[in-house]
Protein backbone atom coordinates (compact mmCIF):
# COMPACT_ATOMS: atom_id res chain seq x y z
CA UNK A 1 0.00 0.00 0.00
CA UNK A 2 1.11 3.34 -1.16
CA UNK A 3 1.58 6.11 2.10
CA UNK A 4 -1.29 8.56 1.87
CA UNK A 5 -0.79 11.66 0.26
CA UNK A 6 -0.80 15.11 2.66
CA UNK A 7 -1.10 18.17 0.29
CA UNK A 8 1.07 20.50 2.73
CA UNK A 9 1.73 24.55 3.60
CA UNK A 10 4.56 24.22 6.26
CA UNK A 11 3.17 26.94 8.15
CA UNK A 12 -0.31 26.55 8.19
CA UNK A 13 -1.49 24.96 11.65
CA UNK A 14 -3.93 22.43 9.98
CA UNK A 15 -1.30 21.03 8.01
CA UNK A 16 0.86 20.89 10.88
CA UNK A 17 -1.97 19.05 13.14
CA UNK A 18 -1.93 16.67 10.09
CA UNK A 19 1.80 15.94 9.90
CA UNK A 20 1.57 15.54 14.03
CA UNK A 21 -0.92 12.85 14.14
CA UNK A 22 0.64 11.38 11.02
CA UNK A 23 3.96 11.06 12.95
CA UNK A 24 2.58 9.95 16.37
CA UNK A 25 0.14 7.31 14.76
CA UNK A 26 3.50 5.94 12.78
CA UNK A 27 2.09 6.72 9.38
CA UNK A 28 4.69 7.95 6.74
CA UNK A 29 3.03 10.41 4.67
CA UNK A 30 3.88 11.64 0.94
CA UNK A 31 4.07 15.62 1.22
CA UNK A 32 2.98 17.39 -1.63
CA UNK A 33 4.05 20.95 -1.01
CA UNK A 34 1.70 23.74 -1.85
CA UNK A 35 2.73 27.28 -2.48
CA UNK A 36 -0.35 28.86 -0.39
CA UNK A 37 1.66 31.96 0.17
CA UNK A 38 2.28 33.78 -1.94
CA UNK A 39 1.56 31.61 -4.70
CA UNK A 40 -2.06 30.99 -3.82
CA UNK A 41 -1.73 27.94 -5.57
CA UNK A 42 -4.39 25.56 -3.07
CA UNK A 43 -7.14 27.95 -4.84
CA UNK A 44 -5.83 26.83 -8.50
CA UNK A 45 -7.51 24.87 -10.75
CA UNK A 46 -5.39 21.88 -9.95
CA UNK A 47 -5.96 22.07 -5.79
CA UNK A 48 -9.28 23.12 -6.42
CA UNK A 49 -10.93 20.08 -9.01
CA UNK A 50 -9.53 18.40 -5.24
CA UNK A 51 -10.67 20.32 -3.04
CA UNK A 52 -13.52 22.62 -3.85
CA UNK A 53 -13.31 24.54 -0.77
CA UNK A 54 -9.38 25.83 -1.53
CA UNK A 55 -8.04 24.93 1.54
CA UNK A 56 -5.16 23.36 2.89
CA UNK A 57 -4.78 20.40 3.78
CA UNK A 58 -6.03 17.68 1.27
CA UNK A 59 -5.30 13.93 2.91
CA UNK A 60 -5.68 11.08 0.02
CA UNK A 61 -5.42 7.75 1.41
CA UNK A 62 -6.39 5.35 -1.77
CA UNK A 63 -9.34 6.42 -3.12
CA UNK A 64 -10.27 8.36 -0.10
CA UNK A 65 -9.84 11.88 -0.11
CA UNK A 66 -10.56 13.82 2.93
CA UNK A 67 -10.71 18.09 3.42
CA UNK A 68 -11.26 18.61 7.14
CA UNK A 69 -8.87 18.05 9.34
CA UNK A 70 -10.29 16.59 12.22
CA UNK A 71 -11.35 13.53 9.92
CA UNK A 72 -7.95 13.25 8.56
CA UNK A 73 -6.39 13.19 12.43
CA UNK A 74 -8.78 10.70 13.34
CA UNK A 75 -8.37 8.39 10.35
CA UNK A 76 -4.69 8.43 11.15
CA UNK A 77 -5.04 7.50 14.09
CA UNK A 78 -7.43 4.59 13.50
CA UNK A 79 -5.20 3.57 10.22
CA UNK A 80 -1.63 4.03 11.84
CA UNK A 81 -0.13 1.45 13.94
CA UNK A 82 1.04 3.87 16.92
CA UNK A 83 -2.59 5.54 16.34
CA UNK A 84 -5.40 3.44 18.74
CA UNK A 85 -4.49 5.51 21.83
CA UNK A 86 -4.81 8.52 20.52
CA UNK A 87 -9.27 7.44 20.10
CA UNK A 88 -10.47 6.30 23.13
CA UNK A 89 -13.27 4.04 22.74
CA UNK A 90 -15.27 4.10 25.81
CA UNK A 91 -18.53 6.32 25.90
CA UNK A 92 -17.16 9.18 28.18
CA UNK A 93 -14.03 9.26 26.92
CA UNK A 94 -15.08 9.35 23.21
CA UNK A 95 -17.59 11.82 24.37
CA UNK A 96 -15.28 14.31 25.59
CA UNK A 97 -12.72 13.83 22.09
CA UNK A 98 -15.85 14.65 19.70
CA UNK A 99 -16.58 17.63 22.12
CA UNK A 100 -12.90 19.14 22.08
CA UNK A 101 -12.63 18.15 18.15
CA UNK A 102 -15.43 19.90 17.28
CA UNK A 103 -14.56 22.92 19.76
CA UNK A 104 -11.21 22.75 17.97
CA UNK A 105 -12.86 23.45 14.56
CA UNK A 106 -15.70 25.65 15.52
CA UNK A 107 -14.62 28.07 18.11
CA UNK A 108 -10.95 28.10 18.05
CA UNK A 109 -11.00 28.94 14.56
CA UNK A 110 -10.55 32.30 15.83
CA UNK A 111 -6.84 31.41 16.50
CA UNK A 112 -5.70 30.58 13.67
CA UNK A 113 -7.56 33.41 11.68
CA UNK A 114 -5.84 35.39 13.86
CA UNK A 115 -2.43 33.81 12.86
CA UNK A 116 -3.25 34.61 9.46
CA UNK A 117 -4.14 38.08 9.95
CA UNK A 118 -1.00 38.61 11.79
CA UNK A 119 1.28 36.70 9.76
CA UNK A 120 0.09 36.75 6.20
CA UNK A 121 -2.29 39.70 5.89
CA UNK A 122 -5.51 37.81 6.35
CA UNK A 123 -8.87 38.82 6.57
CA UNK A 124 -10.16 40.02 9.78
CA UNK A 125 -9.40 42.43 12.40
CA UNK A 126 -5.97 41.01 14.37
CA UNK A 127 -7.35 42.41 17.79
CA UNK A 128 -10.72 41.52 17.66
CA UNK A 129 -9.66 38.11 16.51
CA UNK A 130 -6.74 37.73 19.36
CA UNK A 131 -9.48 38.26 21.79
CA UNK A 132 -11.63 36.03 20.70
CA UNK A 133 -8.36 33.25 20.75
CA UNK A 134 -7.84 34.59 23.85
CA UNK A 135 -11.50 33.94 25.51
CA UNK A 136 -11.60 29.99 23.42
CA UNK A 137 -7.58 29.11 24.89
CA UNK A 138 -9.24 30.30 28.66
CA UNK A 139 -12.19 27.76 28.32
CA UNK A 140 -9.34 25.34 27.55
CA UNK A 141 -7.25 26.22 30.41
CA UNK A 142 -9.94 26.02 32.88
CA UNK A 143 -10.90 22.69 31.44
CA UNK A 144 -7.37 21.31 31.71
CA UNK A 145 -7.35 23.38 35.25
CA UNK A 146 -10.24 20.44 36.07
CA UNK A 147 -8.52 17.45 34.72
CA UNK A 148 -5.63 18.23 36.82
CA UNK A 149 -7.78 17.86 40.12
CA UNK A 150 -9.24 14.71 38.12
CA UNK A 151 -5.74 13.81 37.52
CA UNK A 152 -5.73 13.83 34.08
CA UNK A 153 -3.05 15.39 31.79
CA UNK A 154 -5.22 15.52 28.85
CA UNK A 155 -8.25 17.13 27.47
CA UNK A 156 -10.17 13.54 27.48
CA UNK A 157 -8.39 11.78 29.69
CA UNK A 158 -5.05 10.49 31.40
CA UNK A 159 -3.72 10.31 27.50
CA UNK A 160 -3.12 11.89 24.60
CA UNK A 161 -6.01 11.54 22.13
CA UNK A 162 -6.75 12.94 18.54
CA UNK A 163 -8.66 15.86 20.46
CA UNK A 164 -5.53 16.83 21.91
CA UNK A 165 -3.54 17.35 18.65
CA UNK A 166 -6.24 19.18 17.05
CA UNK A 167 -6.40 21.95 19.74
CA UNK A 168 -2.11 22.11 20.18
CA UNK A 169 -0.88 24.42 17.52
CA UNK A 170 -3.73 27.11 18.28
CA UNK A 171 -2.11 27.35 21.69
CA UNK A 172 1.56 26.43 20.96
CA UNK A 173 1.87 29.53 18.16
CA UNK A 174 0.05 32.12 20.14
CA UNK A 175 3.00 33.91 20.57
CA UNK A 176 2.66 34.40 16.46
CA UNK A 177 -0.84 36.62 16.83
CA UNK A 178 0.34 38.28 20.11
CA UNK A 179 -0.95 36.11 23.01
CA UNK A 180 1.71 35.08 25.38
CA UNK A 181 1.44 31.94 27.69
CA UNK A 182 2.39 33.74 30.77
CA UNK A 183 -1.58 33.55 31.67
CA UNK A 184 -2.41 29.77 30.74
CA UNK A 185 -0.43 27.26 33.44
CA UNK A 186 -2.41 24.79 32.88
CA UNK A 187 -2.39 24.63 28.62
CA UNK A 188 1.54 25.42 28.98
CA UNK A 189 1.89 22.14 31.05
CA UNK A 190 -0.47 20.20 28.74
CA UNK A 191 1.77 21.38 25.86
CA UNK A 192 5.25 20.02 27.16
CA UNK A 193 3.46 16.82 27.76
CA UNK A 194 2.44 16.73 24.02
CA UNK A 195 6.08 17.88 23.21
CA UNK A 196 7.20 14.80 24.98
CA UNK A 197 4.87 12.19 23.07
CA UNK A 198 6.93 9.27 21.19
CA UNK A 199 6.86 10.79 17.38
CA UNK A 200 6.66 14.80 18.40
CA UNK A 201 7.11 16.53 15.02
CA UNK A 202 8.08 20.55 15.15
CA UNK A 203 6.67 23.21 12.87
CA UNK A 204 8.38 26.69 12.26
CA UNK A 205 7.50 28.61 15.95
CA UNK A 206 7.24 25.01 17.81
CA UNK A 207 10.63 23.52 18.98
CA UNK A 208 10.51 20.74 20.39
CA UNK A 209 12.52 21.16 23.26
CA UNK A 210 11.19 22.82 26.79
CA UNK B 1 14.86 47.44 34.78
CA UNK B 2 12.39 47.94 37.36
CA UNK B 3 13.13 47.17 40.92
CA UNK B 4 11.15 44.25 42.26
CA UNK B 5 9.56 45.19 45.43
CA UNK B 6 11.01 44.16 48.63
CA UNK B 7 8.10 42.01 49.88
CA UNK B 8 7.57 39.13 48.51
CA UNK B 9 5.12 38.42 45.76
CA UNK B 10 3.38 35.28 45.00
CA UNK B 11 3.94 34.72 40.95
CA UNK B 12 3.16 30.77 40.53
CA UNK B 13 1.90 27.84 42.26
CA UNK B 14 4.69 25.42 42.77
CA UNK B 15 3.33 22.39 40.70
CA UNK B 16 3.10 24.75 37.71
CA UNK B 17 6.70 25.29 37.77
CA UNK B 18 8.16 20.93 37.42
CA UNK B 19 11.82 20.48 37.30
CA UNK B 20 13.93 21.66 33.98
CA UNK B 21 11.07 24.61 32.84
CA UNK B 22 10.44 28.19 32.88
CA UNK B 23 8.02 30.15 32.59
CA UNK B 24 7.49 34.05 31.99
CA UNK B 25 5.70 36.46 34.43
CA UNK B 26 5.06 39.82 35.10
CA UNK B 27 5.09 41.43 38.53
CA UNK B 28 4.03 45.25 38.90
CA UNK B 29 5.04 45.81 35.45
CA UNK B 30 8.74 43.86 35.55
CA UNK B 31 8.97 40.82 33.39
CA UNK B 32 10.33 38.11 35.87
CA UNK B 33 11.18 34.49 33.85
CA UNK B 34 11.01 32.04 36.65
CA UNK B 35 12.44 28.42 36.18
CA UNK B 36 13.63 25.75 38.12
CA UNK B 37 16.79 23.52 37.42
CA UNK B 38 17.22 20.36 37.60
CA UNK B 39 18.11 20.17 41.55
CA UNK B 40 15.40 21.36 41.79
CA UNK B 41 15.87 25.44 43.00
CA UNK B 42 13.79 28.10 41.78
CA UNK B 43 15.55 30.83 40.20
CA UNK B 44 13.76 34.45 39.33
CA UNK B 45 15.43 36.81 37.13
CA UNK B 46 14.79 39.46 34.86
CA UNK B 47 13.18 37.82 31.64
CA UNK B 48 15.93 39.49 29.22
CA UNK B 49 18.72 37.65 27.33
CA UNK B 50 21.72 40.06 27.56
CA UNK B 51 22.72 39.34 23.77
CA UNK B 52 19.63 40.47 21.81
CA UNK B 53 16.96 41.02 24.17
CA UNK B 54 15.28 37.91 24.11
CA UNK B 55 13.11 36.69 26.19
CA UNK B 56 14.24 34.10 28.92
CA UNK B 57 11.28 32.44 29.44
CA UNK B 58 11.27 31.52 26.02
CA UNK B 59 13.97 29.44 26.18
CA UNK B 60 14.84 25.88 27.90
CA UNK B 61 16.54 24.66 30.69
CA UNK B 62 19.58 22.44 30.46
CA UNK B 63 20.68 20.81 33.89
CA UNK B 64 21.52 23.41 35.79
CA UNK B 65 21.47 26.43 33.40
CA UNK B 66 18.68 27.89 30.81
CA UNK B 67 19.72 28.36 27.85
CA UNK B 68 17.93 31.14 25.36
CA UNK B 69 16.12 30.11 22.58
CA UNK B 70 17.81 32.67 20.10
CA UNK B 71 21.18 32.05 19.90
CA UNK B 72 22.08 29.48 22.67
CA UNK B 73 23.57 31.57 25.43
CA UNK B 74 23.63 29.44 28.52
CA UNK B 75 23.45 30.72 32.03
CA UNK B 76 24.35 29.69 35.07
CA UNK B 77 22.14 29.28 38.89
CA UNK B 78 23.66 32.71 39.45
CA UNK B 79 22.54 34.31 35.89
CA UNK B 80 26.20 34.38 34.96
CA UNK B 81 26.54 33.59 31.24
CA UNK B 82 28.70 29.88 30.42
CA UNK B 83 28.32 28.89 27.29
CA UNK B 84 28.55 30.52 23.53
CA UNK B 85 27.46 27.80 20.98
CA UNK B 86 28.65 30.12 18.42
CA UNK B 87 31.89 30.32 20.01
CA UNK B 88 32.64 27.20 22.02
CA UNK B 89 36.04 27.51 22.76
CA UNK B 90 35.57 30.86 24.60
CA UNK B 91 35.62 31.45 28.04
CA UNK B 92 32.77 33.91 28.50
CA UNK B 93 33.60 37.25 30.11
CA UNK B 94 31.82 36.94 33.48
CA UNK B 95 30.63 40.30 33.02
CA UNK B 96 27.75 38.91 30.65
CA UNK B 97 25.20 37.91 33.63
CA UNK B 98 21.34 38.16 34.16
CA UNK B 99 19.94 40.33 36.52
CA UNK B 100 18.59 37.63 39.67
CA UNK B 101 15.86 38.40 41.82
CA UNK B 102 15.17 36.58 45.11
CA UNK B 103 13.28 33.53 44.58
CA UNK B 104 11.16 31.04 47.48
CA UNK B 105 8.64 28.67 47.48
CA UNK B 106 5.77 28.56 50.05
CA UNK B 107 2.52 27.56 50.87
CA UNK B 108 2.60 26.02 47.41
CA UNK B 109 3.69 28.96 45.85
CA UNK B 110 6.46 30.54 44.45
CA UNK B 111 7.49 33.90 45.94
CA UNK B 112 9.80 36.58 44.00
CA UNK B 113 11.14 39.61 45.68
CA UNK B 114 14.31 42.12 45.55
CA UNK B 115 17.53 40.12 45.78
CA UNK B 116 18.66 40.03 49.58
CA UNK B 117 14.79 39.61 50.89
CA UNK B 118 14.88 38.41 54.03
CA UNK B 119 12.97 34.82 53.80
CA UNK B 120 11.52 34.85 56.85
CA UNK B 121 8.70 37.02 56.08
CA UNK B 122 7.18 34.32 53.86
CA UNK B 123 4.55 32.48 55.18
CA UNK B 124 4.46 28.95 57.06
CA UNK B 125 3.68 25.51 56.05
CA UNK B 126 1.97 23.36 53.01
CA UNK B 127 -1.10 23.53 50.45
CA UNK B 128 -2.60 21.81 47.68
CA UNK B 129 -2.59 23.04 44.35
CA UNK B 130 -6.01 24.56 43.23
CA UNK B 131 -5.18 26.71 40.47
CA UNK B 132 -3.97 30.16 38.94
CA UNK B 133 -6.35 32.54 37.75
CA UNK B 134 -5.31 35.31 35.81
CA UNK B 135 -7.53 38.30 35.02
CA UNK B 136 -7.59 41.54 32.49
CA UNK B 137 -8.20 43.52 35.54
CA UNK B 138 -6.53 45.73 38.24
CA UNK B 139 -5.81 43.34 41.39
CA UNK B 140 -8.23 45.77 43.16
CA UNK B 141 -10.80 44.67 41.43
CA UNK B 142 -10.48 41.46 41.57
CA UNK B 143 -9.57 41.25 45.12
CA UNK B 144 -12.41 43.11 45.92
CA UNK B 145 -14.99 40.64 44.32
CA UNK B 146 -12.77 37.74 45.55
CA UNK B 147 -13.82 38.81 49.10
CA UNK B 148 -17.59 38.12 48.43
CA UNK B 149 -16.35 34.88 47.56
CA UNK B 150 -16.00 32.53 44.34
CA UNK B 151 -19.19 32.61 42.83
CA UNK B 152 -21.58 30.04 43.87
CA UNK B 153 -19.36 28.44 45.58
CA UNK B 154 -21.26 28.70 48.73
CA UNK B 155 -21.20 30.94 51.78
CA UNK B 156 -18.56 33.15 53.12
CA UNK B 157 -17.94 33.14 56.61
CA UNK B 158 -14.13 34.63 56.66
CA UNK B 159 -12.59 37.05 54.23
CA UNK B 160 -9.08 38.34 55.47
CA UNK B 161 -6.08 40.26 54.21
CA UNK B 162 -2.77 39.30 55.61
CA UNK B 163 -0.12 40.44 53.02
CA UNK B 164 0.22 38.93 49.85
CA UNK B 165 -2.53 36.63 50.94
CA UNK B 166 -6.02 36.31 50.80
CA UNK B 167 -7.77 34.32 53.49
CA UNK B 168 -11.08 32.99 52.24
CA UNK B 169 -13.18 30.70 53.84
CA UNK B 170 -16.15 29.73 51.76
CA UNK B 171 -18.91 26.82 52.02
CA UNK B 172 -16.53 25.27 54.58
CA UNK B 173 -13.24 25.36 52.56
CA UNK B 174 -10.70 27.22 53.90
CA UNK B 175 -9.00 28.90 50.64
CA UNK B 176 -5.63 30.76 50.32
CA UNK B 177 -5.36 33.31 47.26
CA UNK B 178 -1.75 34.58 46.62
CA UNK B 179 -2.13 38.35 45.23
CA UNK B 180 -0.39 38.77 42.63
CA UNK B 181 -0.48 42.45 40.78
CA UNK B 182 0.78 41.93 36.98
CA UNK B 183 0.25 45.82 35.59
CA UNK B 184 -2.56 48.58 36.11
CA UNK B 185 -4.91 46.33 34.60
CA UNK B 186 -3.86 43.12 34.77
CA UNK B 187 -3.78 40.93 38.04
CA UNK B 188 -3.58 37.30 39.25
CA UNK B 189 -4.55 35.06 42.27
CA UNK B 190 -3.16 31.57 42.66
CA UNK B 191 -5.47 29.57 44.87
CA UNK B 192 -4.77 26.74 47.18
CA UNK B 193 -6.26 24.68 50.15
CA UNK B 194 -5.19 22.43 52.51
CA UNK B 195 -5.12 19.07 52.59
CA UNK B 196 -8.32 16.53 52.23
CA UNK B 197 -10.83 18.69 50.20
CA UNK B 198 -12.70 16.36 47.88
CA UNK B 199 -12.38 16.04 44.34
CA UNK B 200 -16.29 17.68 43.81
CA UNK B 201 -15.29 20.46 45.96
CA UNK B 202 -11.82 21.49 44.21
CA UNK B 203 -13.76 20.90 40.87
CA UNK B 204 -16.23 23.05 41.53
CA UNK B 205 -14.20 25.93 42.92
CA UNK B 206 -11.91 25.47 39.65
CA UNK B 207 -15.03 26.46 37.84
CA UNK B 208 -15.92 29.38 40.39
CA UNK B 209 -13.00 30.89 39.75
CA UNK B 210 -13.87 31.03 36.06
CA UNK B 211 -17.15 32.88 37.40
CA UNK B 212 -14.72 35.35 39.47
CA UNK B 213 -12.76 35.97 36.24
CA UNK B 214 -15.98 36.60 33.91
CA UNK B 215 -17.38 39.10 37.24
CA UNK B 216 -13.83 40.81 37.45
CA UNK B 217 -13.24 41.51 33.78
CA UNK B 218 -17.00 42.39 33.48
CA UNK B 219 -16.61 45.05 36.57
CA UNK B 220 -13.13 46.49 34.66
CA UNK B 221 -14.99 46.02 31.06
CA UNK B 222 -12.44 44.00 29.71
CA UNK B 223 -14.30 41.04 29.13
CA UNK B 224 -15.19 38.72 26.09
CA UNK B 225 -14.89 39.73 23.22
CA UNK B 226 -18.29 38.00 21.70
S1 LIG C 1 19.24 36.85 22.34
FE1 LIG C 1 19.66 35.31 23.77
S2 LIG C 1 21.26 34.22 22.84
FE2 LIG C 1 20.97 35.82 21.45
Amino acid sequence: MSAPVLWNYDLDDACYRVRLMASLAGVALTLRSVDAYPGAEHRGAEMMALNPLGRLPVLQDGALVLTQPEAMLCHLARTGPRGAGFLPQAPGPAALVQEWLAFAARDLGAAAAARMAAMLEGPGDPEVLRLSARDALRIVEDHLSAQTQRGDGFVAGAEASVADIALFPAFALSRDYGLDHDAFPALRLWARRIRALKGFVPMPGIPDYH
Amino acid sequence: MPDLPSQWTPVALVADLPVATSAGTVLQGAEVVIWRDSAGRVHAWEDRCPHRGMKLSFGFVRGDRIACLYHGWQYDGAGVCRYIPAHPELEVPASICVPAHAAAEALGMVWVAAAGTDPGSLPPGGAEPLRSLFVEAPLEVLVGLAQAGLPGAGAVTEARRDGALLHLSQGGTRIAAGMHPMGPGAAALHLVLPAGASEDRRLALVTAAAGLRRAAEAAAGTGEAA
